[in-house]
């Protein structure tokens, strides 16, 4: 009798380049079959799209608030107001939700999320006026909105002709005329320009990274709330569905326009116009991954860093503070400002991402740290789809025959891999669905 | 009142002691822990009935041909003891784990404990308070041999060993009372306070009672078995000893040493004084160095006891109300404070500090407890608000008359309790905590409540300090009476009576 092994033999496919011998080898060799650095469990994907939902509607606040400061509040001196948006920019419709949209993404209405508008008004806190909401900080924290801008304006080089635009004389044309004509009727504020020019020029640029950075979320808002729907239907089948995704949704927003245009009594000024060619992802989604996943900065909590002791590298692409090496708990902790991030997210999350943190830990006492560390394997999986969408962009195919082009692929994975060596890095992490 | 609220004082204990060991099997260890905190908790309602009505003294004949009787009594002195007695056995047995170890034989302990530290405290016969003293030994060796730590067998036999040489030195002292009094052999408070032993032999007994007394309290150089024991010691057993158990060592030193040789005391007092301050100096030193939290909770409990140390060899009516005071201060902070490390050690699995940081954080630390524990050092750092501070301003400042530079040296080593404090809470209470080790769940509010009611006892007492003091007036001014010879001395007290007399006059112009 023939042993059942040798009953059936199948025609199995030799790898056609040897396993790699990096310590992250399984992952590489999750990217290379098609897959993402989070592991495909059930799990992950329950907690990647329930965070995804959570994230978009303050992340629906967020561009909104940052395109009314980019081209509204501008370089208002006292800009105590800039987080309470007007009416016009919450009904503001957005490009990819809505039936006028030209690329719906997203198949629900173009105006500010329900929640979003339902939370705005009540808070946690009940009705009170907004001033009250504000000082309590019962609202959506912008304070991280702005860190994130901060963040890809701070380390500039990364990519992109954005930054590099930014100091040419075109720019600067644009800038003075427009300074100008906010300051018309303000001769304090125009005699300051003529004495300082450096530095309103300085804030017109953060401005135009807070639009660059408002315009960045207005796809990704409508790309997450989609799918959260299409998970609610049970449309996505494991984490590579997920991540497939966001890689064509990638493609699909690519060549959007990224500019800055400015508002003022009723002329719009444009500071950096639709014809200079900047995209959403060369001038947008790749900055804004390098600064604010990878980067970004040391943030002061109860634990401090000493640069003069090296504990802050010297040169900034060395920086490791993003979310994908944070430590997530909200005290002391490094990487994006994480509290108000959580803070924000805590108010939205999906009944099965609750029910999912009461069971584990501390149950609701720690849900924010749990949220935490699910937004980490989410942004895990963001930065899969981005490195996926780039070796697609630069590289070859993973189903290709060639070995040369196989072996391309892999020193592209591996090389980004590297950056994961380092002990802060959490992926090895999240390879665990112990890490909560 | 009658003397029955005595007996009952030790009948609660017994009852408990010889009645948990006959639960049946399938009482839940939690629900036994319920009842034994019982007896305890009965003790303390007679106490305080004992406070409001006080009960006559109790004398029953026991085995008069040794001169052994039942001598029962309560005085200033031994209540505000035997109520903190009764509170910490309570509490302590409240902070045993809800899953104890062979919960019958635990508890069972405990009380014997509480029986022996109770009976020691309400004995007015020299005798019966030996055996008292003794029978506290037995069940506190047993419990740190059986449920302490990894090293538990080792503090086990080293407290008994300590222990044993305190009890015989004290059982030397009790005969050496009985043979040494010219009025023949008696055992009873009052004959031994009457009787006029020679100066010569009073310093013989003085040294077999420092010996004693020194040993248990303890003091430094008597120091050996304490940190090690404190370190091993579960949680509930380690608040009784820091708590209760010390100053058994301190109301021996008290009652015998200052109450019944005041000559000796007096000649002696700068070295009890000068080991008092070396005490304050070394457990403080010694306390910034420690790397594990309840070693250095041991040494800090070893400087403080310094500082009792200073105010008893001062004998002033100051020093001594300070003295008091300080017992049932430190009996509260230093039972607060290693109730919080039980619930950290519970929690954590650990008691390193260089294995803890980030403690305060509000979601996955042990932010209450952290609180509390602040708390505690803050009061043991005597920090106004809280019961550390009376009680040390008194001792500092009835001292400070008859000794000022030990006064000024333990001053400053007292100072130092804020140092280690800061130290120990910014490394265990902050910094980063990371999800590799912070895999712990909360406390529950049924482990918080022991800390919980000792903090509000620690602010009550901080905040009404007479809660402290006011037990022992009458009999601390007594007491510094017979301590100060000069006092007694009627020129003195007419060049005194002089002094105040001219200093009502108007001074000539």
């Amino acid at each position: 009798m023939t042993p059942p092994t040798a009953a059936a033999p199948e025609a199995v496919r030799q790898p056609l380049i040897p396993p790699s011998s990096h310590r992250y080898a399984d992952v590489i060799h999750r990217l290379e079959a098609g897959g993402s650095m989070l592991p495909d469990t059930p799990e992950n994907l329950m907690q990647i799209i329930g965070i995804y939902k959570a994230y978009a509607v303050p992340m629906d606040f967020y561009w909104r608030d940052l395109l009314y400061i980019a081209e509204q509040v501008f370089l208002d001196p006292l800009p105590a107001f800039k987080y309470f948006i007007s009416q016009e920019y919450l009904d503001l419709p957005n490009s990819y939700a809505g039936d006028q949209s030209k690329l719906r993404i997203w198949r629900g209405g173009e105006k500010a999320h329900p929640e979003l508008l339902e939370f705005m008004a009540r808070g946690e806190t009940g009705r009170m006026p907004k001033l009250l909401h504000h000082l309590w900080h019962d609202r959506i924290n912008m304070e991280f909105a702005e860190a994130c801008m901060q963040a890809m304006l701070w380390h500039q080089g990364m990519g992109g002709r954005f930054y590099d635009y930014l100091e040419t004389d075109t720019y600067r044309a644009n800038a003075d005329r427009a300074i100008k004509a906010y300051f018309r009727v303000n001769p304090l504020m125009l005699g300051l320009y003529r004495l300082f020019p450096e530095m309103f020029m300085e804030q017109v640029k953060k401005l135009s990274y807070t639009a660059n950075l408002g315009l960045f979320w207005e796809v990704m808002a409508p790309v997450f709330f989609e799918m959260s729907d299409i998970y609610d239907e049970g449309g996505f089948k494991g984490v590579p569905d997920a991540m497939n995704f966001l890689v064509n949704g990638i493609f699909a927003v690519a060549g959007r326009p990224i500019y800055h245009h400015v508002y003022i009594r009723g002329e719009c000024f444009e500071i950096i116009p639709k014809s200079e060619g900047f995209t959403w992802l060369y001038e947008a989604a790749l900055p804004y991954v390098e600064a604010v996943f990878y980067r970004t900065a040391p943030f002061r909590g109860t634990k401090s860093y000493n640069a003069q002791a090296c504990q802050v590298p010297a040169d900034q692409a060395d920086f490791h503070y993003g979310i994908l090496y944070a430590d997530v708990f909200p005290v002391g902790s490094a990487g994006i400002p994480p509290t108000l991030l959580m803070q924000d997210m805590l108010h939205f999350l999906p009944p099965y991402l609750e029910d999912l943190y009461r069971q584990h830990k501390r149950g609701d006492a720690d849900k924010l740290i749990q949220l935490g560390i699910t937004f980490q394997r989410s942004m895990y999986n963001v930065t899969s789809a981005v490195i996926q969408a780039l070796r697609c962009a630069l590289l070859y195919p993973l189903d290709d025959t060639d070995p040369e082009h196989l072996m391309a692929n892999r020193r592209f994975f591996e090389a980004q891999m590297d950056r994961f060596l380092r002990p802060e890095a959490r992926l090895p992490q999240i390879q665990t669905q112990d890490y909560r | 009142m009658g003397p029955t609220p005595l007996l009952l004082l030790l009948a609660l204990p017994l009852a408990g002691t010889l009645l948990l060991p006959l639960m049946p099997a399938e009482v839940p260890p939690a629900r036994l822990r319920s009842i034994a905190a019982v007896p305890g908790g009965l003790q303390l309602l007679v106490a305080l009935l004992c406070w409001r009505h006080p009960p006559a003294d109790l004398q029953l004949p026991w085995l008069p041909r040794l001169g052994l009787s039942l001598d029962l009594g309560l005085d200033g002195l031994s209540l505000p003891l035997v109520l903190l007695s009764a509170l910490l056995t309570t509490l302590a047995v409240l902070s045993a784990p809800a899953d104890q170890g062979r919960p019958r034989l635990f508890f069972a302990l405990m009380l014997a404990t509480n029986l022996g530290v109770v009976a020691s405290f309400l004995a007015a016969n020299a005798l019966l308070f030996l055996l008292a003293f003794e029978l506290v030994l037995i069940p506190l060796t047993l419990l740190v041999a059986i449920w302490g730590g990894e090293r538990r067998a080792g503090a086990g036999v080293r407290y008994l060993l300590y222990g044993s040489v305190s009890g015989l030195a004290l059982l030397a002292a009790v005969l050496a009372f009985a043979w040494l009094n010219p009025a023949g052999p008696a055992f009873g408070f009052d004959a031994l306070r009457a009787a006029q032993i020679p100066p010569a032999a009073q310093r013989w007994i003085l040294a077999l009672l420092l010996l004693a007394f020194g040993l248990k309290l303890p003091v430094v150089p008597l120091h050996g078995w304490q940190p090690f024991t404190y370190g091993q010691a579960p949680t509930p057993v380690v608040m009784l000893l820091a708590g209760v158990v010390a100053k058994l060592g301190a109301y021996g030193l008290l009652r015998f040493g200052v109450g019944f040789l005041p000559d000796a005391w007096a000649a002696w007092s700068p070295w009890l004084a000068a080991a008092g301050a070396v005490s304050a100096v070394y457990g403080a030193l010694n306390a910034l160095a420690q790397s594990d939290i309840r070693r250095l909770m041991a040494f800090s409990s070893l400087g403080h006891m310094g500082l009792l140390v200073l105010a008893l060899a001062a004998a002033t009516p100051l020093s001594l109300q300070g003295a008091i005071a300080q017992m049932l201060a430190h009996g509260l902070i230093s039972a607060l404070l290693f109730a919080c490390v039980g619930l950290i050690e519970r929690k954590t699995g650990t008691t390193a500090i260089r294995k803890l940081s980030g403690l305060m954080n509000p979601l996955r630390g042990l932010p209450f407890t952290m609180g509390m524990l602040l708390l505690a050092l803050m009061a043991a750092a005597g920090i106004p608000g809280l019961a550390g501070f009376p009680a040390e301003l008194m001792v500092f400042e009835g001292s400070w008359t008859s000794f000022p530079r030990a006064t000024l040296v333990s001053l400053l080593a007292s100072g130092v309790t804020a140092v280690y404090a800061i130290r120990l809470f910014n490394r265990v209470g902050f910094g980063r905590l990371d999800n590799d080790r912070a895999d712990w769940a909360h406390t529950r509010w049924s482990e918080r409540v022991p800390a919980l009611a000792l903090t509000l006892l620690v602010i009550g007492a901080g905040l009404w300090p007479t809660a402290l003091t006011g037990w022992s007036e009458t009999e601390s001014a007594g007491l510094a009476l017979r301590a100060q010879p000069f006092l007694n001395d009627p020129a003195t007290i007419q060049i005194a009576s002089a002094t105040t007399l001219s200093a009502s006059e108007p001074l000539p112009s």
